[in-house]
């Protein structure tokens, strides 16, 4: 054997290890820090050097903010706000996409071409007018308020998303089922419906995850304690028990941003092939 | 015949209604409300001192004399340019680290996603803890390696690195996931012919892949500076646009003059000036693409 070539490739081998474990690091160590902060002994906090491996945990961090801010009720408008917002948008997206991928009406491409123009307009450029809108209307600082601006930016995408699902599945079922004398509500809902679940998942997948993660629309348009969202208790949690301006709890701050990132991980972990479908099949097709 | 012609009708009908919900929806939410943008944009707007005045072009006139607006676009064009040119060159890399066999291959796809569920406010908010100038983890990293302590979001140009390196961070998973994809898109033999023909690694990466690659590399590359132009969270929560206005973006100036100082009027010809900013990105980007196509 040439022992050449064979020292070449272990040299190669451990030099491709070697950009695996700093990628790894690079990603992870800064979650672990905000955890390791988050559960930090309140006098271990500040030091220098920093301690990579605790000696011990505390909690006491999360009794607090538990305690000062109502955590429980941010996290369920999240978890109402994500859920439905999602299924909304994807039963309207389905009808859209439905029509758009089978029943070849003029104005089909019209419609995909403006929603995808549509889905170009900045936020920042909307937010003014839809705001004098929600005073007008008394849409501010209510649930189904944000429920309407939240679906709103989910529509584009997971349209244009179960179009091309549709696309890819044959429409010989549904011929065969239009035979039978279905109706158009059992055809979507017992044949179109199954045959693109895979579809359907991942984008409630994703969608769930964006509404979950929105900052800038409760921000403008959620002002009050009931319809405050988790992403919003970040800057609360900073000034629980402040002694002044420039005094910041870091410490309650990472606690909720664990609380934030846990439900997230969680689905991201457990769906990895379907996330990634989801993103690509949003790009590729 | 008559029945075919009413049967067709009928569908044209329905599809019509199927999408009125969608196309409603948007029109509402997001069409209107962005040309009535444009229109306050020629008003002086504010619920504060309770006026709505026709002043023509005079916002627009501002925005010209605005030093805010120079050195937000300055940094724009600094942010979108660095962040976009790292996104896509660090997620080329992880993309074909991602596309190799290995162990912990799994793993490590999954970790890759991890940046990209967290929520922006989430990371913005976090990264000023860890860019702090004596407890945060980049400096403790630094003063182990060095001996310094740099203060990241005191100074000008720190203040620009720490917004982009967080941004990058978030970002390039994304990025990293659709190369991936695009990798897994070319035909294997094609790497097996060049490799007859005696082409390394390198040499195969270089005519084979990037070329296939170009046109997905190239919309990407649109995508994300266009997601640039409209960062609002990391500015917001990593820097408040400072120090003064090194780190400041469109999208936190249309905040800060629409809802902290509460002069609709200007924040929208503010936003007018972003929606430009990013038609431009996506007319002078959708030629680029064209071309690429044309030369593939």
């Amino acid at each position: 054997m040439n022992m050449q070539l064979i020292s070449k490739r272990r040299f190669q081998t451990s030099l491709f290890y070697l950009a695996v474990i700093l990628f790894l690091i690079v990603v992870l160590l800064p979650i672990y820090y905000i955890f390791l902060t988050a559960f930090a002994p309140s006098g271990k906090l500040f030091t220098v050097p920093l301690t990579y491996v605790p000696r011990s945990l505390a909690t006491a961090r999360f009794q607090d903010i538990f305690g000062a801010l109502p955590i429980a009720r941010y996290m369920l408008n999240s978890t109402l706000l994500a859920t439905f917002s999602t299924i909304l948008a994807l039963t309207v997206s389905l009808l859209a996409a439905y029509a758009i991928a089978r029943l070849n009406f003029p104005g089909a491409n019209m419609v995909m071409i403006g929603l995808l123009a549509s889905s170009m307009l900045p936020g920042t450029a909307t937010v003014i007018p839809l705001f004098q809108m929600y005073q007008t209307l008394k849409l501010m600082d209510t649930l189904h308020g944000l429920l309407i601006l939240y679906g709103s930016a989910l529509l584009p995408i997971t349209t244009w998303v179960l179009v091309s699902f549709l696309r890819q599945v044959p429409v010989e079922i549904e011929d065969a089922a239009k035979v039978d004398g279905a109706s158009f509500f059992q055809l979507l809902w017992r044949i179109v419906l199954p045959v693109i679940r895979p579809g359907v998942a991942t984008m409630f997948l994703i969608n769930f995850i964006i509404g979950w993660n929105e900052f800038f629309t409760p921000l403008i348009f959620a002002r009050g304690a009931g319809v405050k969202v988790i992403t919003m208790a970040l800057s609360e949690a900073q000034v629980i028990g402040a002694r002044s301006e420039f005094d910041v709890s870091w410490g309650n701050m990472s606690a909720v941003a664990i609380l934030t990132t846990i439900p997230v991980f969680i689905i991201t972990l457990i769906f990895q092939r379907q996330i990634v479908e989801g993103i690509t099949s949003g790009v590729f097709k | 015949m008559f029945g075919q012609q009413n049967l067709s009708t009928r569908r044209i009908l329905l599809a019509w209604l199927l999408v009125t919900p969608v196309v409603l929806w948007r029109l509402l939410t997001s069409v209107y409300p962005f040309l009535r943008t444009f229109y306050i944009s020629f008003f002086d707007n504010s619920p504060v001192r309770r006026t709505f005045d026709f002043v023509g072009l005079d916002n627009y006139m501002a925005l010209t004399r605005d030093a805010n607006v120079d050195a937000t676009l300055t940094f724009t064009l600094f942010f979108t340019v660095s962040s976009v040119a790292l996104q896509v060159v660090l997620g080329l890399a992880i993309a074909e680290l991602l596309n190799q066999r290995f162990k912990m291959r799994n793993f490590t796809r999954a970790v890759n996603l991890l940046p990209w569920a967290m929520a922006p406010i989430v990371i913005a908010t976090a990264a000023r803890w860890i860019f702090h100038q004596d407890y945060g983890l980049i400096n403790d990293i630094i003063w182990r390696l060095s001996g310094e302590r740099p203060l990241w979001l005191v100074n000008f140009t720190t203040a620009r690195f720490a917004v982009t390196i967080t941004d990058v961070w978030k970002n390039t998973a994304f990025l990293a996931v659709i190369f991936l994809s695009g990798l897994q898109g070319i035909p294997l033999e094609l790497y097996e012919a060049a490799k007859i023909d005696g082409a390394d690694g390198a040499r195969s990466y270089w005519y084979i892949t990037l070329p296939l690659l170009m046109p997905l590399i190239i919309s990407m590359i649109i995508f994300t500076a266009i997601f640039r132009v409209l960062t609002f969270e990391i500015v917001y929560a990593l820097t408040n646009g400072g120090p003064g206005t090194a780190t400041s973006l469109l999208s936190y100036l249309v905040y800060l003059e629409g809802f902290r100082v509460l002069n609709f009027g200007y924040a929208s010809a503010i936003a007018m000036l972003l929606f430009f900013i990013v038609l431009i990105v996506g007319v002078l980007g959708y030629g680029f693409l064209r071309r690429a196509w044309e030369r593939l």
